[in-house]
């Protein structure tokens, strides 16, 4: 049966089994190849999206549960190819290395910016837990969230 | 011509890569999906050792979606590094649990996992040797019963059963300086297990067979090695090998062999059809090729003085079922445990062990890391039994201007000395950390390192375009490090008097760039760089001579700079670059230069180094590292409360990239130190096959890293520069342990540091670690048999 979903703003309608990861769904149906699969196992963030405005890991979400409901891919931030205010800062700061988490990063500090705008720097580590980066030793895509901050 | 200021190549350009990366629209190789692809799955062994009795694929052939099979007789080679001992699939016998049986493809990767599983396996199980132990032991079955019929890549190395290779250093006379009165003798051992790289991009390839060649997209840190063991495993010309390199999401060594292309390249011939293969987090976590564990017994003959007279070691590595990196790695203890320090005569044998247990390989500095771990504790139990202070041991023998290295190298340059001074600095503008300990146990220390530069061939070939800009073509693959996107444009453009925005880099291409050795060993910067500005270099020179005469001027007097040909000492004279090329296109044609590199070869000692493959580093690295600790004593959990780095970076082309490769290497070289390792259950299968089991640091483990990057070192890398990334995961293990064992007044032994192993140390429960297998007589360790007894 096939499964109706708001995709980045547009209806979409994939006809994979109930129990597709919808970052399969996402990936391989409409090639929004952004969020990562790395282990398919919740563990490491890289496939994080939005559902219902709220971050998810979607390797852990079945198709069969999303119907009618929102998904935003980090695709969405950049509005007319003008990236958000997030993706700038990262940039700015020259942060990313091989770039494979940031997708999932920048989907959990976004959603977790929109609830702590001020947030303090503590606060913004412990937010990052549930994302895996090997290459940037995190500390300063923290430096760059928390200019950020500052900066709002 | 008037040379440019090196200074001015110095910047902190962004990389240009960023944007697409953050905006994901980057197209790593799991990201790329050709029309009419199919998806491979790999059936593996569940067993460490047997004897293949049969294989029938004759049910798997008849299932859904099935396009091709490959099988052990699709791919007659053998490859390795100094033996090629490692067939693609296990043929005849099964070595290690996980070891590649077949492989399929499919039209999904469900259909091809099915049909893998499908395949008939019959197998005689036979006894595994799971441990190094094991392995020495007298009559241990044989990983390799036939070891003496293997091709020899490399001469040099002893070999023998299982012992894969053996590498010895022998300088002085290590006896007569044992045998002194007035030494103390220390002996220490230590044992260290495997980590394995956790790359976020799994290893992945696509491979298409087109026009009778194979293209083989991958993401590698070798496309040429890639190239040319493809073609000796499958027994084809290597001129029919065509490799090129998406953006790699991280590496980290893991990726610096051929491992899983060569599968999709049988496949996607059979089949006709594009084929794809990426390994799960599972098999990755299973099968990677880690930094390797491995056993070390170190001891010292010291003055009361703190005069190193002798040293003996013998470090065994476990290089699993296959040779592979471990045979060139032996090479690397004569410069990293043998490195550092001044010492009278020396006898190291570094032994690459065969067991049933999943192939190691390159990770980050390699056994650099874990021998500088044994290396700075083994001088704190020097220091404790001469009674000196570590700093002050250290301040006296560190190596400095013409001091000796462990083969006899002369070394240039008072560095690591004025290192130390510079980390005292460091230490005196940052206070200590000590109160945040609170009621916790506090340690401290400070330790040093040696690492160096892979350099060997690399080639550069930059077209100049008539717009001014710059085409560099080479084969380094940007795997996350920069040196692609920031050190290259920078050097280039610093040559030719043009913004690094102007230089556009080719993403490597066997079929357009030359022969490379690859992107490790933070050699990319150093060789590539070099070969660069070679090639710059030559399109210089002929960009001189055409605006010398457009400009009747002589060569000499013009200089490059913001894009125009210049006179020197008139800004804005001249013309611009782009106007000369347009006009060399009407004389002599368009501009391309080429260049090239390869090691100076630093001399050894004659005799001193038996089966190394390299006697002397030509580019030394040092590293001083602090860490300051607070030790649970109800939990034994560590606490990294400051961590400081002095890093030899000859010059920074870009500091601000140089911070984030060393705060990255760093958290790595902590997550070895306290949290990751992977052991080897009973039947030979790695215990931790997720993420959840296999602790990687998380945002919350890490502390901002202080730097102070130290220029000005011996280089002859361009410009004076050094490879600045491989380094910083150095010496974490060293400093993190000699920070606990100074903390908890306990004998430091082994890595990881987790909370169950440090409480069991303040409990007295950890158990010291020997090695009986390594014998107390050094020749008793060792194939190789002294020369005058």
């Amino acid at each position: 049966m096939p499964t109706n979903l708001v995709i980045n703003g547009e209806d979409r309608i994939s006809s994979r089994g109930s129990m597709t990861p919808l970052i399969d769904v996402l990936r391989d149906e409409f090639f929004l190849t952004g969020a990562k699969v790395a282990c398919r196992e919740g563990i490491c963030g890289a496939c994080t999206v939005h559902l219902d405005g709220r971050p998810v890991v979607s390797c852990l979400v079945p198709l069969g549960t999303v119907e009618g409901r929102d998904v935003r891919t980090v695709e969405s931030l950049a509005v007319a190819g003008e990236p958000s205010p997030l993706q700038l800062i990262m940039e700015e700061h020259d942060v990313v290395q091989c770039g494979m988490c940031f997708p999932g990063i920048l989907m959990v500090l976004t959603s977790f910016f929109q609830e702590r705008p001020h947030a303090e720097r503590d606060e913004i580590k412990a937010a990052l837990v549930g994302n895996i980066c090997r290459c940037t030793g995190y500390e300063r895509l923290v430096d760059a969230a928390v200019a950020l901050a500052r900066r709002s | 011509m008037a040379t440019a200021d090196p200074s001015g190549v110095v910047m902190n350009l962004p990389r240009r890569d960023a944007r697409d990366k953050l905006l994901g629209r980057t197209r790593y190789t799991v990201d790329r999906m050709p029309p009419r692809m199919l998806h491979a799955a790999v059936l593996r062994s569940e067993v460490a050792s047997a004897r293949i009795i049969r294989i029938d694929t004759t049910r798997a052939r008849q299932m859904p979606g099935v396009r091709a099979i490959a099988l052990a007789e699709d791919a007659p080679g053998m490859h390795g590094i100094g033996i090629a001992d490692h067939p693609l699939f296990a043929s005849g016998v099964i070595r290690f649990h996980g070891e590649q049986i077949a492989a399929v493809a499919a039209d999904t990767y469900e259909q091809a996992q099915a049909a893998a599983r499908a395949i008939e396996v019959e197998l005689e199980p036979l006894p595994p040797v799971l441990t190094m132990a094991d392995a020495l032991a007298p009559g241990a079955p044989l990983v390799h019963p036939d070891w003496k019929s293997y091709e020899i890549l490399f001469e040099g190395g002893a070999r023998g059963g299982n012992v894969a290779w053996e590498a010895t250093v022998i300088r002085g006379d290590t006896d007569t300086a044992f045998a002194r009165d007035d030494v103390v003798i220390v002996e220490s051992c230590f044992r260290v297990g495997r980590q394995n790289h956790v790359s976020l991009e799994a290893r992945a390839v696509i491979a298409t067979y087109e026009d009778g060649r194979y293209h083989i997209e991958t993401s590698t840190q070798v496309p040429w090695t890639v190239r040319n063991m493809t073609a000796k495993l499958l027994g084809v010309p290597a001129s029919q090998v065509h490799v090129t390199v998406p953006p790699v999401g991280g590496a980290f060594g893991q990726k610096f062999d051929c491992t899983l292309e060569p599968y999709a390249a049988i496949l996607a011939r059979k089949s006709g059809q594009p084929v794809r293969l990426v390994y799960s987090r599972q098999e990755e976590m299973l099968t990677c090729l880690c930094r390797e564990n491995a056993d070390i017994k170190i001891r010292s003959a010291v003055t009361e003085k703190g005069e190193i007279v002798g040293r003996e070691a013998v470090v065994l590595m476990d290089c699993g079922a296959y040779g592979g990196e471990q045979i060139f790695l032996t090479t690397m203890t004569a410069h990293t445990l043998g490195g550092n320090y001044k010492l009278g005569s020396i006898k190291l044998a570094t032994r690459a062990i065969y067991t049933n247990t999943p192939p190691n390989g390159a990770f980050r500095a390699c056994n650099g890391v874990y021998n500088t771990f044994a290396l700075e504790r083994h001088t704190d139990e020097i220091c404790e039994a001469i009674g000196m202070d570590p700093l002050e041991f250290k301040r006296r023998n560190v190596l400095g201007d013409g001091d000796l290295g462990a083969t006899g190298q002369v070394f240039e340059g008072d560095v690591l000395g004025s290192m130390l001074d510079r980390m005292e600095r460091l230490r005196e503008k940052s206070p200590s950390k000590k109160h945040l300990a609170g009621d916790r146990l506090y340690g401290r220390a400070t330790v040093v390192g040696t690492w160096f530069i892979f350099v060997g061939p690399s080639t550069a070939t930059i077209n100049l375009n008539a717009d001014g800009s710059a085409t560099l073509i080479t084969a380094g693959v940007e795997l996350g490090q920069g040196t692609m996107v920031q050190a290259l444009p920078q050097i280039v453009a610093h040559e030719l008097g043009i913004h690094p925005d102007d230089i556009i880099v080719r993403n490597a291409d066997t079929d357009a760039a030359g022969f490379d050795l690859g992107v490790g060993g933070g050699r990319t910067t150093v060789s590539v760089g070099a070969a660069s500005v070679a090639a710059a270099a030559d399109v210089r020179n002929k960009i001189l001579n055409i605006a010398s005469e457009l400009l009747q001027t002589r060569p000499e007097r013009l200089v490059l700079r913001n894009g125009r040909v210049e006179i020197a000492g008139i800004e804005g004279s001249g013309t611009t670059i782009a106007k000369v090329v347009q006009r060399a296109h009407q004389v002599t044609g368009p501009v391309v230069g080429s260049g090239s590199f390869t090691n100076p070869g630093v001399p050894a000692m004659p005799g001193c180094a038996a089966g190394h493959f390299i006697d002397a580093i030509d580019i030394p690295v040092f590293n001083v590292h602090d860490c300051e600790v607070a030790v649970d004593p109800e939990t034994g959990h560590v606490e990294i409360l400051s961590y400081k780095v002095v890093q030899d970076v000859g010059r920074a082309l870009n500091p601000r990239a140089i911070h984030g490769q060393i705060q990255g290497g760093v958290t790595q070289g902590l997550g070895y130190a306290l949290h990751e390792e992977h052991t080897i259950g009973e039947d030979g299968c790695i215990r931790q096959d997720s993420l959840e089991t296999y602790r990687v640091p998380l945002a919350l483990d890490t502390v901002p890293v202080e730097i102070d990057l130290y220029e000005g070192a011996p280089s002859i890398g361009p410009l004076g520069a050094k490879g600045a990334g491989e380094v910083p995961i150095m010496n974490p293990p060293a400093a993190v342990a000699c920070a606990v064992a100074r903390a908890t007044g306990c004998r430091v032994q082994q890595t990881p540091l987790t909370p169950p192993r440090v409480l069991a140390h303040l409990l007295g429960r950890e158990p010291a670690v020997e090695l009986p297998h390594i014998a107390d007589n050094w020749w008793d360790n060792v194939l190789t048999k002294p020369k005058t007894q």
